[in-house]
């Protein structure tokens, strides 16, 4: 029986940068609306049961109140602590269950947290927010569909996916967490509100790709270069003055910073690339996260064994070419 | 944004100073010494510590039933509020107030308020007032969860946005409404999603971190003195006592209660300013020592301090 | 001295308050361009324009307790609901927040507001629109609550109201509105708390308030056709209660009869009635008695409104029961 996954995030979409930028309120009705969207196209992608994370808020009990699928949507049997761990548990037990396609809802901080739980299970990321860079921007129904077609087997798995790069954050050699997208070091202790968004506090920022069109932290990378997420190379940036550049850049939804750029390194995978801060933090993906300690050997590396992403427009070219909503 | 080391020494002792003022309530209430009720802020410093912390001393807050730890980092006085929840003559509100009804206008503060959503309405207007004579402050209104569902609330969060008041709503969730837990009162799990409908920004931030309040009421504060109205600040928390003195809780269970403890905001912040070098362990306990020589001063104080006589009774009725 | 209405001299008030004082803002539901339900923010809004003329949703709570923390905060608001029926909804904020906060906070808080509402049936506005709820406010420590019957104490009352430091509500009858009378030009104050004999006699006294003083002044006429003379005081204030013009009068008439238009049960009467049976009894030859609407809510049908609202015969009934 093929299987697909749902995680969806009732926390997100809703940190400081309403406050200090101009990021949109994303509510959970709406992420419920969009759930129900999301089942519909599953199950018209032909997957036989879809299995979910349970959440405080009840986003996939609520999406199900209004629509009757004919194929089982079940809860996972996972305990709720209503923190970021429950979605890395959720996808741990996904991948136990042999889930083929996990819908995460959420920004790059939720998909970070799936891919935590496992990088095996072939991740469809879908964005409740503006300020991300990870996930899928689009409507929820296509991807459901891709998710659908993706995990019912009807296509050859490796052409739904892209395997894309992450880092590995280690301390002292050992990994101790990861970074989708973006891994920038703080130059203090506080995780406070988590948000990055004083950039004079970043002395490094590592990327794992960038594009010039892209929002937050790595829209600083991307207008130096242009890195796709599954090529074998990241960057590695120094920030501050004295600086050879400055970059102007959209690092929130309607935030602009210029920033000097003191040094640009390109990453190769395995490579270790030292922390010089202590103590501090590492904000991954954007969020004040990781500890560093004082005597800490904290380091970056590039890993090319990331989560394997499926790619919703390729998936729906597919299904075109095979026929498979032709009759 | 970090405060400058001494902010952050300051929100260290306002924490410590409310944790041991509420404390020494606790023990003074279950021995009998205090009349009435109160409703101890023991888990929730953080919230107001946070909150108060970016505020000046001109701008105005509303406080709550659970109003002490407002009222403190606000800067209020610890023997005058101590006197005045032993009920004595030579409390902030000469034995008239009590626990629910401390303020002191001159620090901004507009009272706590025995009536759960009662303070969103005086926020309005303590808002227009700094809008109307083109005073340069702030107004922040705490409220609970309870108090989010109450039309009041709702009509300030409305009237403050069709205004553009400088006012900033500070909701202390701290999942209770006296026994009715959220998930029974609310079909919501965020009250800051209630923003959008008043198109004012809303955020979730960790209530038992004193740095995410600060970062984000800082923020929400600046917006509002550029004149770009309000904002709802929902701030996720835990009260480790009942909703009053003498509550059994019989509405949650241990294992919720532990978890909490576990996310103690004092120790957690302390750990972090040791860590950033602004304060050393022996630095610390300094403070906390001076905090709790201070506290020892107000009950003795208090305890010293003569009741009102009943000739003032019919005293302050009207102006 | 020229002749204004009721609804002008509230007017003028407003606006010479408005014009001495800064502070002094209006707030409310359509009292900007509208004019105020009954009109009697006419003109304000083009005068002092919208930072101080503010209309308001139909939000009661919020009105009544942004004008608490506004006082509180220093200004002078002078609030309106649009009918007196509507304080149910927003009642927390007056008579726990506004009337309580200076004495909760052992005398620091001043709240000098002022709070408007019309009352009183005679428009046909059925239960929800038509209430006279005086002793709803009178029974609240706190409050000062200011009844005026007459263009000329509409206006020095509500010019006392103002200037007063106490939250005060202002209770104009909807009736009165169109009612003329002498009103100076100039800004004056009436004290608050003092009573006003609107006519005087030796037979009788009857205490009436708002539109009932000129239904107690038609009765009088009546009844010196009789050969009684009544003599008619308007409190104008309920609270404070102007206890001395009361007992004066009865000392002179020794007899009480008292009218208004509330529900007669546990109305402003009762209060009334108690005070002088508990300080002027020696001068009481006969029973005091109450004249005031039934006890059933302020009906629709022109014909059962009629019969709601007290009139001139009702009142020289009760007189000719005990003179």
């Amino acid at each position: 029986m093929s299987i697909a996954g749902i995680l969806a995030n009732p926390a997100s979409g809703k940190d400081i940068r309403r406050l200090v930028a101009h990021g949109s309120v994303f509510d959970n009705q709406e992420k419920v609306r969009m759930t129900r969207r999301l089942i519909l196209g599953m199950e018209r992608g032909g997957v036989e049961r879809i299995v979910y994370m349970p959440d405080a808020y009840g986003v996939v009990e609520r999406a199900l109140s209004a629509i009757s699928p004919a194929i089982p949507v079940t809860p996972l049997e996972t305990p709720m602590r209503n923190t970021q761990q429950d979605t890395t548990t959720a996808a741990e037990i996904m991948e136990t269950l042999g889930v083929a396609c996990m819908v995460v809802l959420g920004g790059d901080g939720t998909s970070r947290a799936a891919c935590k739980g496992t990088v095996n299970v072939p991740i469809l990321p879908l964005s409740t927010g503006t300020n991300n860079v990870f996930p899928f921007m689009g409507e929820a129904t296509i991807a459901g569909l891709a998710a659908g077609v993706t995990a019912s087997g009807k296509l050859p798995i490796e052409q739904c996916c892209v395997q894309v790069c992450m880092f590995d954050i280690l301390r002292n050699q050992e990994v101790i967490d990861i970074a989708l997208v973006d891994a920038a070091v703080y130059d203090d202790v506080f995780m406070a509100s988590r948000a990055v968004w004083r950039l004079d506090k970043v002395p490094q920022l590592f990327l794992t790709r960038c594009r010039a069109d892209s929002i937050g932290l790595s829209a600083i990378g991307g207008q130096l270069r242009s890195i796709r997420p599954e090529e074998p190379r990241g960057l590695a940036l120094e920030l501050g003055e004295p600086a050879d550049a400055s970059v102007t850049a959209a690092i929130a939804p309607g935030m602009f910073a210029t920033v000097g750029v003191r040094g640009v390194k390109e990453m190769l995978p395995d490579e270790i690339h030292p922390i010089h801060t202590a103590p501090g933090m590492i904000a991954v993906d954007g969020e004040r996260e990781v500890d560093i300690h004082r005597g800490d050997a904290m380091a970056i590396r590039l890993n090319t064994a990331g989560p394997k992403v499926v790619d919703v427009r390729r998936v729906m070219d597919l299904s075109r070419k095979r026929g498979l909503f032709v009759r | 944004m970090t405060p400058d080391k001494k902010t952050l020494v300051h929100m260290y002792e306002t924490m410590n100073k409310i944790r041991m003022f509420e404390k020494k309530l606790q023990d003074f209430f279950a021995a009998g010494e205090i009349p009435g009720f109160v409703h101890l802020y023991l888990g929730e410093e953080a919230v107001a510590t946070g909150a108060c912390s970016a505020l000046t001393d001109k701008d105005k807050i509303t406080s709550t039933h659970r109003g002490h730890g407002h009222l403190l980092a606000k800067g209020g006085d610890l023997k005058l509020m101590m006197a005045e929840i032993f009920g004595r003559k030579t409390g902030y509100c000469l034995g008239k107030g009590g626990s629910m009804h401390i303020a002191d206008l001159d620090l901004g503060i507009l009272g706590a308020n025995g009536i759960v959503g009662g303070g969103g309405p005086l926020a309005t207007g303590a808002a227009f007032a700094s809008k109307y004579s083109k005073a340069d402050t702030v107004t922040v209104c705490f409220f609970g969860d309870g108090a989010s569902n109450q039309g009041t609330t709702q009509e300030s969060l409305n009237l403050a946005s069709a205004w553009k008041l400088p006012l900033v709503f500070v909701n202390e969730n701290n999942g209770y409404g006296i026994s009715c837990p959220q998930c029974k009162s609310m079909a919501v799990t965020d009250i800051a999603d209630r923003a959008a409908a008043y198109d004012m920004p809303g955020v979730v931030v960790d209530g038992n971190d004193v740095l995410a309040v600060f970062e984000a009421v800082s923020e929400a504060v600046k917006r509002a003195r550029n004149g770009e109205g309000p904002s709802l600040i929902e701030c996720k928390t835990y009260r480790w006592r009942g909703h009053f003195e003498g509550d059994a809780c019989t509405y949650r269970c241990q294992e919720e209660l532990d978890e909490w403890m576990g996310k103690d905001p004092i120790p957690r912040f302390e750990a972090k300013l040791v860590e950033s070098g602004a304060v050393s362990k022996k630095e610390a306990a300094a403070i906390q020592d001076r905090i709790a020589k201070e506290i020892e001063e107000a009950v003795t104080f208090a305890k010293q301090s003569p009741f009102p006589d009943p000739s003032e009774l019919l005293d302050n009725v009207y102006a | 001295m020229p002749e204004k209405t009721y609804l002008q001299a509230l007017n003028e008030a407003l606006r010479q308050e408005m014009e001495r004082d800064e502070k002094v803002f209006i707030m409310g539901e359509d009292v900007g361009q509208f004019g105020g339900c009954f009109g009697v923010t006419q003109g304000l809004f083009e005068k002092f324009g919208e930072e101080r003329v503010r209309d308001t949703p139909i939000t009661e709570s919020v009105i009544v307790g942004c004008a608490a923390g506004a006082a509180a905060s220093g200004l002078r608001p002078v609030a309106e609901l649009m009918f007196v029926d509507f304080i149910g909804v927003a009642m927390d904020q007056l008579f726990n927040q506004a009337a309580k906060m200076r004495f909760m906070f052992g005398g620091k808080a001043t709240v000098p507001m002022t709070l408007r509402m019309p009352q009183g049936a005679g428009i046909g506005a059925a239960a929800q629109h038509s209430q006279s709820l005086e002793a709803w406010f009178m029974h609240i420590p706190g409050l000062k609550v200011v009844i005026p019957s007459t263009p000329y104490d509409a206006k020095g009352l509500l010019i006392s109201a103002i200037r007063d430091d106490s939250p005060t509500v202002f209770l104009e009858h909807k009736m009165l509105y169109g009612v003329s009378g002498e009103v100076p030009d100039e800004a004056y104050a009436i004290e608050l708390g003092k009573a006003d004999v609107k006519r005087e006699g030796s037979d009788v006294t009857i205490v009436a308030t708002s539109l009932m003083v000129h239904t107690a002044l038609a009765a009088a006429e009546k009844l010196k056709a009789d050969g009684i003379e009544a003599e008619v005081v308007d409190p104008r204030c309920l609270n404070p209660l102007d206890k001395y013009t009361i007992i004066e009068s009865i000392k002179k008439t020794n007899a009480l009869v008292i009218a208004h238009e509330a529900v007669q049960y546990a109305g402003p009467g009762a209060e009334i009635a108690a005070m002088a049976a508990e300080e002027a009894l020696d001068y009481l030859d006969a029973p005091i008695k109450r004249v005031g609407a039934p006890f059933c809510p302020v009906p629709f049908s022109p014909p059962l409104e009629k019969a709601y609202i007290p009139d001139a015969d009702d009142i020289v009934a009760a007189v000719k029961s005990i003179r």
